[in-house]
């Protein structure tokens, strides 16, 4: 009998691991790139995000862009078209985020001053493309585990735990960290590294809704990791499919540009 | 056994949650509203309109000078009150009219508080575009074409001389806001990584004296449209590497130019912008305008000695920008201008007897004219800059730039912090001066130091 519980205590065990051992979890580079999907339309489109920066806990500033956003087919990356609708000191200034083809237009000087990507991060725009990134491409990513962990509304969700190194020179960060549910692969929390390895922001996605045939995070929150008293949350909305020709993503077109 | 007992310990502990997912959330604050709902608006207005007021005091110091400055003077204060609007009525999809206008009120040292300079207008731009094919436009009226990407100076910017409208900065990004275009017609077609345009800006006025008073509501079509004038360009991508090549064409003046703006890593852009052609060197240019437009008497003799033949000239402004720990940007330019004052060219402009006052009217008009052509007054140059966009404060914006002349080390310098006191309220105070000796480019100039603290209303 020992021995038969033995065997039978070893089965249960058995079956109790190895179902998660033998329904393998796909591979790390598939759950992110299912993430990218899951959070993001694939179609172009275009969307208004709305920018809000929180100190101690109190709104302060806040900007409105209108962001129009299309897959690189060769890339994978999201090329974005960004215009400030708001505040009205910065109305009609664009940027143009199209891997390292980055360009910055004031329609005031007419004025087209190419940004670097360090640059980028100087503005408040610099969160209004958290959202159309596509991870896969640009990263190589390690599941380093299953972990049960609380989203931006502390419920607690099963998330693959994954670590992604910079792949190209066009990556943004050189480190992420990012949980997406098992089930569903939402994109849950992420989080930003700098080259030195420091944590400069971690954002919670949140607020997800039936989008442009998905259901996606309309709402992302970022804790600044450098500056422990600001939060940014950014809302997104007014979504809408929309054809965008390739020769809009130059700078040439930025002068043209309408928001539409 | 022994295998299957390890592994479920493993998968255990990856289930545990992080102990630093607490934390995270913890910096959330509990009582954040979830984002603003954006409702689905339809942004295809027909007409928009984006005017701001604004105020700016200036202040500024003179100093006596080794080459007497003819009068008017660089005033000592000035305030101005400016509204400043920009209408687009785009009456059907593929027309787009757009009036670009800025009306001061000028109170100024030396100038009746009513006269005819109180008022002020200057009329920007006005003009129509049409789209007859998709992303090929046709622009007719007054339009400010403004080109090329370095910051300080602009070699291929062709249509910049005399657009030069009142500034609350002398920092040239902030000066290519205000100026005056050009009447012109204006035809460009965009595809998939390129474009191509060409115009054409008729002479519609014989060539008008510079004119440093204020000139009322004048829309100072003579300055803009002197002469016959046309512009072809064509733009590319090739890669990260982004080109644009273009041909000018005026009589006697035309040249070819050419810029290129590169990313080196992941904090550098590296970019240059030249252009050249046959044109007399600035000396000689300068005397000839102001016996063309009676400024300077007919038979005025150059008064530093100058070739007057044409000569091939090259103007470059090679650099790149730099930013750092994603809070401050560096520019660092080199600035040639071949048909600028040489080394000799300046010792004898500041070495001139200062007790001809003709000679010294000569002498001061060669660097008026400069300064009108948006043009350095002498060869080479640098030009530094630096700006934070969130410096110590959210809200405050730090900037600041140097003009460092190669010829002796003088300098225009200026610094600017701009606070913003809310979305519609902006404040801010900028300090410049002319640094350098008495017989330096710089500090021969009689304005030594000046201030401008300049208040914006947005709407």
């Amino acid at each position: 009998m020992p021995s038969a519980m033995s065997r039978g205590l070893g089965l249960v065990l058995l079956v109790l691991v190895s179902v998660p051992v033998l329904a393998d979890p796909p591979e790390a580079q598939a759950i992110v790139d299912a993430a990218d999907r899951a959070r993001n339309p694939q179609k172009p489109f275009r969307q208004t995000l709305t920018l809000v920066d929180y100190v101690h806990g109190k709104a302060q500033d806040s900007v409105t862009l209108g962001v129009q956003a299309k897959i690189d087919p060769q890339t994978r990356q999201f090329r974005n078209l960004v215009r400030y609708l708001a505040p009205p000191r910065d109305e009609g200034k664009l940027v143009l985020l199209d891997a390292s083809k980055m360009w910055f237009y004031d329609p005031a000087s007419k004025t087209s001053i190419r940004i670097s990507a360090q640059q980028r991060l100087t503005g408040q725009a610099s969160n209004g493309d958290v959202l159309t990134v596509n991870l896969a491409h640009d990263y190589t990513a390690k599941l380093v585990g299953e972990e049960t962990i609380k989203d931006a509304d502390r419920q607690e969700r099963r998330a693959w735990h994954l670590d992604l190194a910079a792949a190209t020179g066009d990556a943004m960060y050189n480190r992420l960290e990012c949980w997406v549910e098992r089930d569903t692969y939402r994109a849950i929390k992420t989080k930003f590294y700098a080259d030195s390895g420091r944590l400069l922001k971690i954002a919670y996605y949140r607020a997800f809704a039936a989008v442009l045939g998905g259901t996606r995070p309309t709402e992302t929150v970022i804790i600044d990791a450098v500056d422990s008293n600001l939060v940014t949350t950014v809302g997104a909305g007014d979504f809408h499919e929309q054809e965008i020709p390739d020769a809009w993503f130059q700078r040439d077109y930025l002068p043209r540009l309408e928001q539409k | 056994m022994r295998a299957a007992i390890v592994c479920a310990f493993l998968m255990a502990r990856t289930a545990i949650a992080a102990p630093e997912d607490s934390d995270d959330l913890d910096r959330i604050p509990r009582d954040l509203p979830h984002a603003q709902t954006i409702p689905t608006t339809s942004r295809q207005d027909r007409v928009h309109l984006k005017i701001y007021f604004e105020n700016a005091a200036t202040l500024a110091a003179r100093r006596d000078v080794d080459i007497p400055f003819p009068p008017p003077l660089p005033y000592d204060f000035q305030n101005r009150t400016s509204l400043d609007s920009v209408i687009e009525w785009r009456p059907v999809r593929q027309v787009k009219l757009v009036l670009s206008d800025r009306a001061d009120l000028v109170e100024q040292e030396s100038l009746a508080l009513m006269s005819k300079q109180t008022v002020r207008n200057e009329l920007r731009e006005a003009y129509v575009s049409w789209e007859p094919f998709a992303r090929t436009y046709v622009d007719a009226g007054r339009i400010n074409a403004r080109e090329g990407t370095a910051l300080g100076f602009n070699p291929t910017d062709f249509f910049r001389p005399g657009t030069l409208v009142g500034q609350a900065s002398l920092d040239p990004s902030v000066l290519s806001r205000n100026r005056l275009g050009t009447v012109m017609l204006r035809a460009q077609a965009i595809w998939d990584g390129g474009s191509v345009s060409a115009l054409y800006a008729p002479r519609l006025f014989a060539p008008s004296a510079i004119k440093s008073a204020l000139l009322g509501i004048d829309p100072r079509f003579a300055v803009t449209n002197a002469a016959d004038r046309g512009l072809a360009k064509i733009t590319w991508n090739l890669g990260d590497t982004s080109a644009e090549a273009l041909l000018y064409l005026e009589t006697h003046r035309s040249k070819v130019g050419f810029d290129v703006t590169r990313p080196v890593g992941q904090s550098v852009i590296a970019y240059a912008e030249w252009a050249g052609g046959y044109d007399e060197a600035l000396i000689a240019r300068a005397i000839g305008y102001g016996r063309e437009t009676g400024t300077l008497p007919r038979d005025a003799p150059p008064p530093i000695p100058t070739q007057t033949a044409r000569s091939f000239h090259n103007d470059l402004a090679v650099g790149g920008s730099w930013t750092i720990a994603a809070a401050v940007t560096f520019n660092l330019e080199y600035h040639l201008h071949q048909g600028g004052l040489s080394r000799n060219d300046w010792e004898r402009w500041s070495g001139a007897r200062r007790d001809i006052p003709a000679l010294a009217n000569e002498l001061w008009y060669i660097r008026g004219y400069a300064s009108d052509q948006l043009e350095p007054a002498t060869r080479q140059q640098l030009f530094l800059r630096a700006a934070a966009p969130k410096a110590f404060v959210d809200r405050l914006e730090l900037d600041g730039f140097s003009f460092v002349s190669l010829a002796d080390g003088s300098t225009l310098t200026q610094i600017t912090a701009s606070y913003y006191l809310s979305d519609a309220w902006t404040a801010a105070f900028s300090a410049s001066a002319n640094l350098g000796s008495s017989r330096s480019e710089r500090g021969s100039f009689p304005q030594v130091i000046s201030g401008i603290v300049q208040l914006v209303r947005y709407q």
